[in-house]
């Protein structure tokens, strides 16, 4: 693609990623984790509505990395822990060993309404709790699921970028 | 007192030991004898030390022991080199005996059988004839036979490991006997000195052959590929101190006979006798170090690794040889001190990891490394210990086992031109053999020590495995002692070792490879500093852990779990195993090691798409032992068999036997008489 065709795109495109929110104010998180975070997704029992957010914010539109932030693939490399669902009977444990698998200072994030207070899935046969019931949450992002932009906003409200 | 007298008081304490075994009370027996062993080599270590102070040899005869010809010991500077030998692995060897006793060294005759043993390793070398040599070549077959079969009720192996190596060293025996009889017939007497004399005289191709059944006699004691079968076998089942005195002290003499048939009695030979040497090296070196890489058991990794090092020594010894042949007497030089030093290294680091195998086993119950782990927390000293003779069998620098395959090396890349086509060709292939198998080894070390000593217990034995008696340690700590000072300070032994060189090659001028702490090959590019090495190794060690320590104190470190995905349970099976450890190398040299894999699955009846069980087995046997003694065993079974038919029990039989017999002995004898 030569750069005049590139421009054309752009042009017809007219915008490539959401527009930016205000990046000011107190961090949410640790002061150390200003300018970049790193983040490790843990599903908890999600129905996977989130997963599909989190992926759309991280995608090209949304473009979350212009902020700071980036998926990996271990908590060993991670600031924090992404998590999405009420917690399942079965992912008590993982989720525990994760977020204690992350290294000090760390921020734990519960993604979407049942991350919350169970949402939906409150008092379901499999259903533990909350994120916070089982580990210390720093942020929480509401919605059902909550939007790309509003995880973005949250995820900024830690790197203030 | 004379240094004759020092041999024989020295004898005479081993033998003294030998009836201590037998004769003390059964708590101290093994104290007791263990103590007379050490004055046993004390004396005859001083006798050898004299000798090479003085490079006069100790020349004894006693006419009343051996009827007939009486028993010559001539102690020469290369026989006082492989004495001292001995008595550094018999030392730490008896030693940790004392603490092993209770696992089957208590009993009257392993009390007093390793003592013999031991005395007997001492004596070999100073062995000055013939009948003397054989006899106590023999008494040593005999008495580490003994100690193979010390476990021989309880365990079928170890009856069978008795037999691979009882057959296997008498023919040995029997070959090296032909080989000098060939000689002693043509010099008209039976000491060495009168063969020396006169097998330079002798036709091109008596030598040749008194010198290949010689190699191929000496070879199977040293466990030269294809005659190593009995290693694998016999080291697992001996005891571990006797162990570590069969690889690091009976498997060296045998290169000593080598030495002694090529070099000292037969003055060198043509060219193909040390290409054939250099061939047997390299094959022993790629083959064993193959093999220990894959091997699971401790103690057949460490011997299968034994024939990887003597294969080293070999090519040393054959290169040294080629050398001496195309008369390049500095090379030749070069290339036996580094046979002795690669000698005296091996018996450093193999006796060592011997013993703690040793010590492990006892500790754990175990030597097999998939029911290992987790050691080095539960027995901190000996898994120390194991780790740095681990690192110097790894030829890793501030230890001795680098400073062995430096020589090695540098011997080899300054014969690249030796005038000679065939040895031209061999010895750019006989560097890169040595290159595979330095890697191999480090394969099969890693393998060892991270297998069995770091990790999580894989076993109950060894999650209640608790740190060995003193006397066990101690053993393992003087051999890793002398690794580390070999490593840091060779020029210690150097001189020792030329003068032992010069017995064998008589016309090398002076070599000087120590100068101070520097070793610098005289005539050749090629210097080594190794006090420097280990000086900066230390610094590097100190400089890395002490920036840690710095960095770590800000923040306080948090211990946490080790990271496994977040699965709710990690248990010991999770790990990887000796067997999955070594699985690339087996799949890589499928070729050569050909494991038997079975996969047995059985599916559910009601439909095949279902697995109700899977087993899965995988086996690394010797391919040699498959491919060239199991065929060779069964024909002899057939014709055993076949011989049954002749014997069927009726004397009626046996007489016309007999009667056939005189008949055609008769008419044998009307024909052509």
């Amino acid at each position: 693609m030569s750069w005049a065709e590139t421009f054309r795109v752009v042009w017809r495109a007219r915008r490539v990623t959401e527009p930016l929110a205000s990046g000011d104010g107190v961090p949410a998180g640790p002061p150390e984790l200003v300018g970049s975070l790193q983040v490790r997704h843990v599903d908890a029992g999600s129905c996977n509505g989130c997963e599909l957010e989190i992926a759309s914010a991280f995608g090209p539109v949304y473009d979350a990395e212009r902020f700071g932030t980036r998926l990996v693939a271990s908590p060993r490399h991670a600031d924090g822990v992404l998590v999405t669902g009420p917690v399942t009977q079965n992912m008590v444990v993982p989720l525990v060993k994760t977020v204690e698998a992350t290294p000090h200072p760390r921020v734990v994030i519960a993604v979407g309404d049942c991350a919350r207070d169970c949402g939906v899935f409150r008092g379901g046969y499999g259903v533990v709790g909350a994120v916070g019931d089982v580990v210390a949450v720093d942020v929480s992002i509401p919605g059902c699921p909550p939007e790309p932009t509003a995880i973005i906003e949250a995820l900024r409200s830690i790197t203030r970028r | 007192m004379t240094a004759g007298a020092l041999v024989i008081s020295g004898a005479l304490a081993g033998l003294g030991a030998g009836v201590a075994g037998a004769t003390v009370a059964a708590r101290r027996r093994v104290t007791v004898a263990a103590i007379l062993v050490w004055a046993a080599c004390g004396l005859e270590a001083a006798a050898a030390l004299h000798v090479l102070a003085t490079r006069h040899p100790i020349v004894l005869h006693v006419a009343e022991l051996l009827p007939l010809t009486g028993i010559d010991l001539v102690l020469t500077p290369l026989g006082a080199f492989f004495v001292l030998l001995v008595a550094m692995v018999a030392v730490p060897a008896t030693m940790h005996g004392i603490g092993y006793a209770p696992h089957g060294l208590d009993s009257r005759m392993a009390a007093s059988a390793v003592p013999i043993f031991v005395t007997v390793l001492l004596l070999v070398p100073a062995a000055g004839s013939v009948a003397t040599f054989m006899v106590l070549w023999e008494l040593m077959a005999l008495t580490s036979l003994s100690l193979v079969l010390v476990d021989h009720g309880r365990r079928e192996a170890a009856r069978s490991a008795g037999t691979w190596y009882a057959v296997i060293t008498h023919v040995g025996a029997a070959l090296i006997l032909i080989a000098f009889l060939i000689l002693a017939a043509h010099a008209g007497g039976q000491s060495f000195a009168v063969l020396r004399l006169h097998a330079r005289h002798l036709a091109p191709d008596v030598r040749a052959l008194a010198f290949v059944l010689a190699l191929v006699g000496f070879g199977s004691k040293a466990g030269v590929v294809p005659f190593h079968v009995w290693l694998p076998k016999a080291h697992p089942e001996a005891p571990s101190p006797v162990s570590a005195l069969m690889s690091g002290a009976m498997v060296a003499l045998g290169v000593y006979g080598i030495v002694l048939v090529g070099d000292v009695l037969l003055g060198g030979g043509p060219v193909w006798w040390w290409l054939i040497v250099l061939a047997l090296g390299a094959a022993s070196a790629l083959f064993g170090s193959l093999h220990a890489a894959s091997s699971t058991d401790l103690k057949r990794l460490l011997a299968y690794s034994t024939t990887d090092n003597v294969g080293l020594a070999l090519l040393a010894l054959g290169a040294s040889g080629l050398f001496d042949a195309t008369r390049h007497p500095m090379l030749a030089a070069l290339g036996l001190v580094a046979t002795l030093v690669l000698l005296l290294n091996h018996a450093a680091f193999k006796g060592a990891l011997f013993l703690s195998a040793g010590s492990v086993q006892t500790a754990a119950g175990t030597r097999d490394l998939d029911q290992l782990g987790g050691l080095l927390r539960r027995m901190p000293q000996t898994g120390a210990l194991f780790l740095v003779a681990a690192a110097a069998i790894c030829a890793l620098p501030p230890l001795n086992g680098f400073i062995g395959e430096w020589l090695l090396f540098q011997s080899l890349l300054h014969g690249a031109d030796i005038g000679s086509t065939a040895g031209e060709v061999a010895i750019p292939l006989a560097v890169a053999a040595m290159a595979l198998t330095a890697g191999l080894t480090v394969v099969a070390f890693v393998k060892a020590a991270g297998i069995g000593f770091l990790g999580r217990p894989r076993s109950g034995g060894a999650d209640a495995a608790t740190e060995v008696p003193a006397t066990m340690r101690i053993g393992v700590g003087l051999l890793v002692g002398v690794c580390v000072v070999l490593g840091v300070v060779p020029t210690l032994v150097l001189p020792a070792v030329e003068r032992a060189v010069r017995t064998a090659l008589p016309g090398v001028g002076p070599l000087s490879l120590a100068h101070g702490v520097t070793l610098q090959l005289a005539g050749l590019r090629g210097v080594l500093e190794p006090a420097a090495l280990a000086g900066a190794t230390v610094i590097a060690v100190a400089s890395v852990t002490g920036l840690r320590r710095v960095l770590a104190r800000r923040p306080v470190p948090r211990v946490a779990e080790a990271w496994g995905c977040g699965r709710q349970l990690q248990t010991a099976r999770m790990q990887y195993t000796a067997t999955s450890f070594a699985e690339p190398v087996q799949r890589v040299f499928d070729d050569v090691l050909r494991p038997v894999q079975d996969l047995d699955i059985s599916h559910v009846a009601e439909s095949r798409y279902f697995v109700e069980s899977a087993t899965f087995r995988s086996v690394v046997d010797d391919s040699i032992e498959r491919g060239l003694y199991r065929p060779v065993i069964g024909v002899v079974r057939r014709w055993g068999r076949a011989a049954r038919r002749l014997q069927p029990g009726s004397v009626h039989r046996y007489l016309a036997y007999g009667l056939g017999a005189l008949v055609l002995v008769l008419l044998a004898l009307a024909v052509l008489g």
